[in-house]
């Protein structure tokens, strides 16, 4: 079964790229602007074998990974907090909601202004955007602890911690996985944004000089490894939430990938 | 607290700034002196304009005064100026319309050495208004009713093409100004989805080589030999610092010099800092980097700018010039 899931992901895959490489050739957008895929190949060996391609690479996963890190711990640690104190959810609802759709881009000119064009101007976005996908999942999977298993709990006299760790954990688990899966997603998105935009040293701020230089090959070579990245991560995440739900009926009564 | 204060002042007003578009990479090191050298940060668009700097670098102008660079790649105006003003850049760059909007919106910054200016050359310039090889239009006063990409809208760009479309004797209010990145340009106007360009280099080049045509030089339609971007600092960093100051210009006025005298050199060290492709690169005008600002050209920007209501209100050169 996931042996034909897989053959069928690469046909797809192969497909795409063969149509990548007809449309540009058979003229129906510019080739200069849109290289085929044979092009962009090109270009990607190129990068390849360039060092400071790998170190941007490495600058990208740097901020990608501490301010996953960041924005997940944060986002257990304040969810788990306001859910256990039910004045501060309450008192934190509105400000939450009003907080949680603000573009994390828009932050910009504030994480310039703060770090300039450092590192940490590309974990203040990134911690931004991640934090709430956490957050918010956190938040919903504790409001589906069981309030019979609460009330056992409490009537065999568990305290807070021991009722944490026994009653809401376990049922707030599978939603927090969710959340850091679309974290890493979203935190791969925004720090490759933020050194788009900002300028801060990374794959992003490598497309964009590729961008400005007209070099277009390699800019497309990039932007397919910043695609690839995102797919490695996604694979990543899915695996780390199999195991660490390996108990969980959703991942035992699980057929397909 | 003031400090945060004044440089949101600066990001409000100059979310869209330097004439030159787009980001890249570099490094980042607090400003500190270590065995006599003073490590200064300098936020820069890595683009040709800023060759000179990197050329000064290697050839040890800035060393043997005691300084050394280390560049901040950021994207435009919209980095550069509140990082300046915020102290995380001891130097930027800026275009000159940038700088003398801040500088009118109170926004503490102090031009310090030249930048780049204008060939002066119509038709050899390394900025123009360009348009597609089969277009109708022939000169800029033909643009009336037409779609005109610039990378900013209120901004050099603005002023120079509204220059450029009254001198050929247009209205300029009729032309429809939009807003584009350079490195976006030349597959727009090739779709016909833009009947013209504003573009510097080397988005100019690509648009040559496809075959466009250019109809008119517009910072040369503004004055000739305009100073079209500055090296600036903030007001406090000069007040406290006039040593690193002093040094800096005598150091860039060197490398601007040296850039002027050598264009291979010059487009050696652009291989080094981004991407240009060989072909294109051989063909690309390069500005001129004149060692003073020419301060003439500038006031005629300062006026273009006022009557087309870009400042809040006249910015003052005295204060802001070196």
């Amino acid at each position: 079964m996931r042996g034909a899931n897989a053959a069928l992901g690469a046909a797809g895959l192969a497909a795409f790229l063969a149509l990548g490489e007809a449309v540009p050739r058979l003229g129906l957008v510019e080739r200069e602007y849109f290289p085929p895929t044979s092009r962009i190949a090109g270009a990607l060996g190129t990068e390849v074998a360039d060092g400071a391609f790998w170190t941007a690479l490495g600058d990208t996963l740097t901020g990608w990974a501490l301010g996953l890190a960041l924005a997940v711990g944060a986002g257990i640690v304040v969810g788990v907090l306001l859910c256990v104190v039910p004045y501060l959810r309450a008192a934190t609802a509105s400000t939450i909601e009003f907080l949680r759709p603000i573009p994390s881009v828009a932050l910009i000119p504030l994480a310039v202004l703060l770090y300039g064009t450092e590192l940490k101007s590309v974990l203040l976005l990134v911690v931004y955007a991640s934090f709430w996908q956490v957050l918010i999942q956190v938040l919903y999977g504790v409001q589906d602890v069981d309030p019979v298993a609460e009330e056992t709990a409490r009537s065999y006299g568990l305290g807070t911690w021991a009722r944490v760790r026994h009653v809401l954990w376990p049922t707030a688990l599978p939603y927090v996985m969710t959340g850091v899966r679309l974290a890493a997603a979203v935190a791969l998105i925004l720090a490759i944004t933020a050194e788009l935009v900002i300028g801060a040293p990374g794959l992003g701020a490598r497309i964009a000089v590729a961008q400005t230089s007209q070099a277009v090959p390699e800019m497309y070579a990039l932007i397919v490894v910043a695609g690839l990245l995102g797919l490695l991560i996604n694979v990543g995440a899915r695996s780390v939430e199999r195991r660490a739900l390996a108990w969980h009926q959703s991942v035992r009564g699980e057929v397909t990938v | 607290m003031r400090r945060l204060f004044v440089g949101l002042t600066a990001v409000s007003v100059l979310t869209a700034a330097t004439a030159c578009g787009s980001s890249g990479s570099g490094g980042s090191d607090d400003a500190g002196s270590s065995g006599g050298t003073t490590t200064v940060e300098v936020g820069i668009i890595p683009i040709v304009d800023v060759a000179p700097l990197y050329l000064g670098q290697k050839k040890g102008f800035f060393e043997e005064r005691g300084l050394k660079l280390s560049f901040s790649s950021a994207q435009g105006g919209a980095a550069i100026v509140p990082g300046v003003v915020s102290g995380q850049f001891e130097f930027g760059f800026s275009n000159m319309t940038s700088l003398m909007i801040a500088q009118s919106s109170d926004v503490p910054v102090k031009a310090v050495a030249n930048g780049i200016a204008s060939t002066g050359e119509v038709g050899e310039d390394f900025e123009a208004l360009t348009v597609k090889g089969d277009s109708p239009v022939k000169s800029a006063k033909d643009l009336e009713g037409k779609k005109v990409a610039i990378n900013t809208l209120k901004n050099i760009n603005e002023t120079a093409v509204r220059a450029s479309v009254r001198k050929a004797g247009g209205d300029p209010d009729e032309v429809e100004l939009v807003e584009l990145a350079f490195d976006q340009m030349p597959a727009a106007l090739d779709a016909g989805r833009i009947d013209a360009a504003m573009v510097v280099e080397p988005a100019l080049a690509t648009i040559k080589n496809q075959g466009g045509r250019e109809i008119a030089s517009p910072m040369v339609d503004i004055a000739p030999g305009l100073t079209v971007a500055m090296y600036f600092t903030s007001t406090r960093y000069a007040q406290e610092n006039p040593e690193v100051v002093k040094k800096f210009q005598e150091a860039t006025a060197e490398s601007l010099a040296y850039a002027d005298a050598h264009p291979d050199e010059v487009r050696e060290i652009v291989t080094t800092y981004t991407k240009i492709p060989a072909d294109v690169l051989a063909k690309v005008t390069l500005p001129k980097w004149p060692a003073e600002p020419n301060r003439a050209a500038i006031e005629e920007l300062a006026r273009l700018g006022e009557a087309d209501g870009l400042f809040k209100r006249t910015p003052d050169l005295d204060k802001l010039l070196p």
